[in-house]
């Protein structure tokens, strides 16, 4: 390219010079002979030159003939306009700058919405996979837990699925790899699981009916991920054949997943599992599904709907119950969907902002060049000529940015990548392709037009006689420059205060999220994830007394002030379903009405360990012991739902219709469990040493710092069993994490809203600086007549505020109408917050008259006699 | 600029450009010159269309340039007619011939 525009150069640079050259030979020979017959020299050339009918004149209409002119003509005219911004640079970089801002931010925050909402999954066949669902009737809403009964009816009775297959799974399952113990995620998946995705093994084979247990026993062979064959075992060759062992089990690596492959979520290991279960009312499984081809969503949704509404006639357990069709990938993005489009929408505001301010700045620099323009014009320069070469200096600022802003966009990216919560679906494949570039040459283009066509216009109605009359740099003020200026600025305005608003209401209400009474206290206390195997009675006898042996240790450490085990975390990750419970000595109601409540395990200790007052009765002890009655403890949401205006204490409960009795021996203070802006739900703790839960994650309370308690309870651990994993994590950080969505989005509408409010403050104040030059002459003539400065003042700070009132109004409605897109986000705070809005217009209010204080004071340093003599 | 001049038809400043050159190559001041010469006889020929005019017809190959020391020792760009110029003159005397040829018949024909 840079050969081919030397080419031009050097050739173009050639014909300018000769024809240079020929003219001024023919000009001097003129002027010659005009001498020999008695001119004085001066006159002679001003008649060679007349005759010519100028020598500018000429020389453009001889360009005029030169036949690769097109081609030319744009080299020439992005020369020039190279030539122009290096001269202005300071306006150069300062436009790029802006724009390339705006235009990276974009790029950055289109990057992760194409790839997580746009783009298909990366599977054949995407968008024939669907999530099949139970639909409460009840509720008007989708689960995606099914029982194993209703799936194996779905399988069987329709015919437009390809194949449709259950999976079911826990995060960190214990798996030693050569006596090593360490966390994996695993996942029980029916043998035809990897079919729905289309994939195929990268070693060894995939799962197969054969592979699945019958008779009550268990898995023994695995297909593992692509990275963890790698990690663990150098290679996916290598790890073929191995035997890893698998909660305490041996077990046979078969298969490696092809590279990539890791649904759902991040899973480990896909052991083969086949549902085999009669409950109905349990929900054990995830149904994955493939559509045949040709099938439409709509068609098979009606077939299901019609298999899940007689299955509802022949059991009454699925009385409430149907079945429902989500497109995979809307499963997966739906929590992130708005977030996505409300951050979209919010950095293209952005953007609208910066290219309004740079049409403001282009304009000033064509008001600037009015003359020059017009001069150019008279010269000869065709009108055409002069708007082409306006929007190509555009179009070099637009290029300019957006190599700015695709190198921005690519490290925003990862800014992003870093920033975004983790569990964000395909964070991993988030980077700036093929697609985002060609967004982005896209954007810039349009932004280009957006802000280039404005000024173009404006110098293509100019008044030549006029814009020469008036002279001077000071161009002049007939036409549409002033209003069109005035319009950006209201927009201008108007867009920050709706970006501004918006950021309001999410940053109150992730304040108050952060302040939320979470009914514990998160400060030092150190979580460690451990697991237990139980693969026997003896097992299960023993994993009680190895916790209990565990947490006596770990309080007898110095500076450990209490210690104690829980099976579900609270702020954890771990999502179940909360499950029904049936009081002593009431009907047990119908299956989807009856009430339900969280089920917990935990030691005795874990109300102290995380500050939980206990309102009524006692906490779990040494007593309460397999062999003596099982007890429960209940939360208060649970004594208000099942026993009010009585004592809970004595009363029975149990989970299920042949459950074993729980006696409440205590009632405990509400927490919230694992969304901290969910109310606390209704909770059973039940004893862990009577069989409650399975393996316990270790609450540590203690004075001393992360690293050092770790190692402590590393080498405890290890001293008792060194089969079994730890990990280590602190309260505050799962808070912390539980918080990561508001967060994120907070954080950027944040940043969004402040970049705003300066770009607007800086365009205000640039119309403003201009508008006061325009009316330098006036304001002497003010001066002269007797205007005091206050009277000056009062002039060109109305003259703003009046422009500012108008997009402060433009904009509050706009804030309104966005706020019904927030709703969803907000935290215990109203989209209609006066105080939130209130806050906004003050803010941009304030940065807005301080952007007019400066043009307002230079205005009263206007001197009526000089600012006149200047005329 | 005589009332009884008359502005040079269109396309006529091609034909005596190429009419002038098939004399001897000349530089673009000896062609004004002549023009010049003809222009205070009958036609009023703008100078400043000459230099467009040479630089189209040397794009159409029918002209040729080069630069050559010129009668007062400077150095001046001087252009021929190519073999194309000289059967474009031709062509354009030969069109020019019967145009006025028939425009003479129409008006013979009121006499």
């Amino acid at each position: 390219m840079a050969k081919i525009l030397n080419l031009f150069r050097s050739r173009r640079d050639r014909l300018e010079r000769d024809l240079d050259r020929e003219l001024r030979y023919h000009i001097d020979r003129r002027v010659d002979d005009l001498m020999k017959n008695g001119s004085s020299e001066a006159e002679a050339r001003r008649r060679a030159s007349l005759e010519l009918g100028g020598v500018a004149q000429v020389q453009e209409e001889v360009r005029d003939t030169w036949i690769w002119r097109g081609l030319d003509a744009l080299v020439l005219d992005v020369r020039y306009s190279i030539r122009g911004l290096v001269k202005s640079w300071g306006f150069a970089l300062g436009t790029g700058a802006v724009l390339g801002l705006g235009l990276g931010a974009s790029v950055a925050i289109f990057s992760v919405v194409n790839k997580v909402l746009l783009q298909p999954l990366a599977y054949p066949d995407a968008e024939r996979i669907v999530s099949v669902e139970t639909f409460w009737t009840n509720t008007g809403r989708a689960s995606a837990d099914v029982s194993g009964p209703d799936f194996r009816d779905w399988q069987a009775h329709n015919d437009v699925f390809e194949t449709m297959a259950h999976y079911e799974g826990e995060e960190d399952v214990a798996v030693v790899v050569a006596d090593r113990a360490g966390f994996a995620n695993d996942m029980y998946v029916s043998p035809n699981f990897f079919s729905v995705f289309g994939q195929a093994a990268s070693a060894g084979r995939l799962l197969t009916e054969r592979d699945v247990p019958t008779g009550g026993a268990r898995p023994t062979v695995v297909v593992v991920r692509h990275r963890w064959a790698e990690s663990h075992f150098g290679s996916a060759e290598a790890a073929i054949g191995k035997t890893i062992t698998v909660y305490g089990r041996p077990t046979h690596v078969v298969g490696v997943a092809a590279p990539g492959f890791s649904y759902p979520g991040a899973t480990d290991l896909w052991v083969p599992w086949r549902s085999t279960g009669t409950n109905r009312s349990a929900s054990d499984f995830n149904v994955v599904g493939k559509l045949k081809a040709g099938v439409a969503l709509a068609s098979a949704q009606a077939q299901m709907r019609t298999i899940g509404d007689n299955l509802s006639r022949q059991h009454p357990e699925n009385r409430l119950k149907t079945v429902s069709l989500t497109p995979l990938q809307e499963r997966l993005t739906g929590n992130v969907q708005v977030m996505l489009w409300v951050l979209m929408g919010a950095v293209i505001a952005v953007l609208l902002i910066a290219c309004a301010n740079i049409a403001n700045l282009m304009l000033a620099r064509a008001v600037v060049r009015t003359r020059e323009i017009a001069l150019r014009a008279a010269l000869g320069a065709g009108r055409s000529r002069l708007v082409r070469q306006l929007l190509t200096e555009s179009a070099v600022l637009g290029a300019l940015a957006a190599v700015v802003g695709i190198l921005l966009a690519s490290l925003l990216v990862r800014l992003l990548v870093a920033l975004s919560p983790a569990n964000l679906p395909r964070l991993d494949e988030v980077r700036v392709d093929a697609t985002v570039l060609l967004f982005a040459l896209g954007l810039s283009f349009v932004s280009t037009l957006f802000f280039g066509v404005v000024p173009a216009i404006h110098a293509s109605r100019l008044d030549l006689s006029d814009a020469l009359k008036q002279g001077g740099a000071k161009g002049t003020t007939s036409g549409s420059g002033p209003r069109l200026r005035a319009a950006l600025v209201v927009a201008e305005v108007a867009l920050s205060v709706v970006l501004l608003s918006a950021a309001g209401l999410l940053l109150r209400s992730f304040e108050r999220l952060q302040r939320v009474d979470l009914g514990f206290t998160t400060k030092r206390v150190l979580v460690a994830y451990t697991q237990y195997a139980v693969n026997s009675p003896e097992d299960r006898l023993n994993r009680p007394r190895f916790y209990a042996d565990l947490l006596e240790r770990l309080r007898a450490v110095p500076g450990v002030s209490a210690a104690a085990g829980v099976a579900f975390l609270p702020m954890g990750r771990e999502l179940r379903p909360a499950s029904d419970y049936f009081v002593e000595g009431r009907p047990d109601g119908q299956p989807g009405e009856r009430p339900k409540a969280e089920y917990n395990g935990i030691t005795p200790g874990y109300f102290e360990t995380l500050g939980i007052p206990i309102r009524a009765g006692r906490d779990f002890d040494r007593t309460d012991t397999p062999e003596r009655p099982r007890v429960a403890i209940i939360n208060e949401t649970l004594a208000r739902a099942a026993f009010p205006g009585e004592s809970p204490l004595g009363k029975q409960l149990r989970r299920g219709p042949k459950a074993p009795w729980l006696e409440i021996v205590g009632v405990v203070a509400d927490t919230r469990w694992q969304d901290p802006s969910q109310p606390p739900p209704a909770v059973i703790f039940a004893a862990s040493a009577q069989g409650a839960g399975g393996s316990l994650s270790i609450l540590v309370r203690t004075s001393l710092d992360e690293a050092s308690l770790s190692s402590t309870l590393r080498t405890l651990v290890n001293d008792v069993n060194p089969t079994v994993p730890v990990r280590f994590e602190t309260m505050e950080k799962l808070f912390a994490d539980a918080l990561a969505y508001p967060r994120f989005r907070t954080q950027l509408i944040g940043a969004f809203g402040a970049i705003a409010a300066l770009l607007a403050a800086v365009g205000i104040f640039s119309v403003l600086a201009y508008l006061v030059g325009q009316r330098t002459r006036e304001i002497a003539v003010r001066r002269a007549v007797g205007a005091q400065t206050a009277d000056v003042i009062r002039l060109v700070v109305g003259q703003g505020l009046r422009l500012v009132a108008l997009g402060l109004v433009l904009g509050l409605a706009g804030a309104l109408a966005v706020a019904r897109l927030l709703e969803g986000l907000l935290y215990e705070i109203s989209p209609w917050d006066v105080a939130t809005y209130l806050g906004a217009l003050t803010v941009l209010g304030v940065a807005a008259l301080l952007a007019t204080v400066i043009p307002a004071i230079r205005a009263t340093t206007i001197a009526p006699l000089i600012a006149l003599q200047q005329e | 600029m005589g009332s009884s001049r008359f502005p040079i038809p269109q396309g006529t400043l091609d034909m005596l450009i190429l009419q002038i050159l098939s004399l001897e190559p000349a530089h673009g001041y000896a062609i004004a010159r002549r023009l010049q010469q003809i222009s205070r006889e009958v036609v009023q020929v703008n100078q400043g269309s000459l230099y467009p005019a040479l630089h189209r017809l040397e794009q159409r190959r029918w002209l040729k340039a080069e630069w050559r020391q010129s009668e007062t020792g400077r150095e001046a760009k001087f252009y021929s007619l190519t073999r194309a110029g000289h059967t474009q003159l031709a062509v354009e005397k030969t069109s020019w011939d019967r145009l006025t040829a028939s425009v003479r018949l129409i008006f013979d024909e009121g006499k």
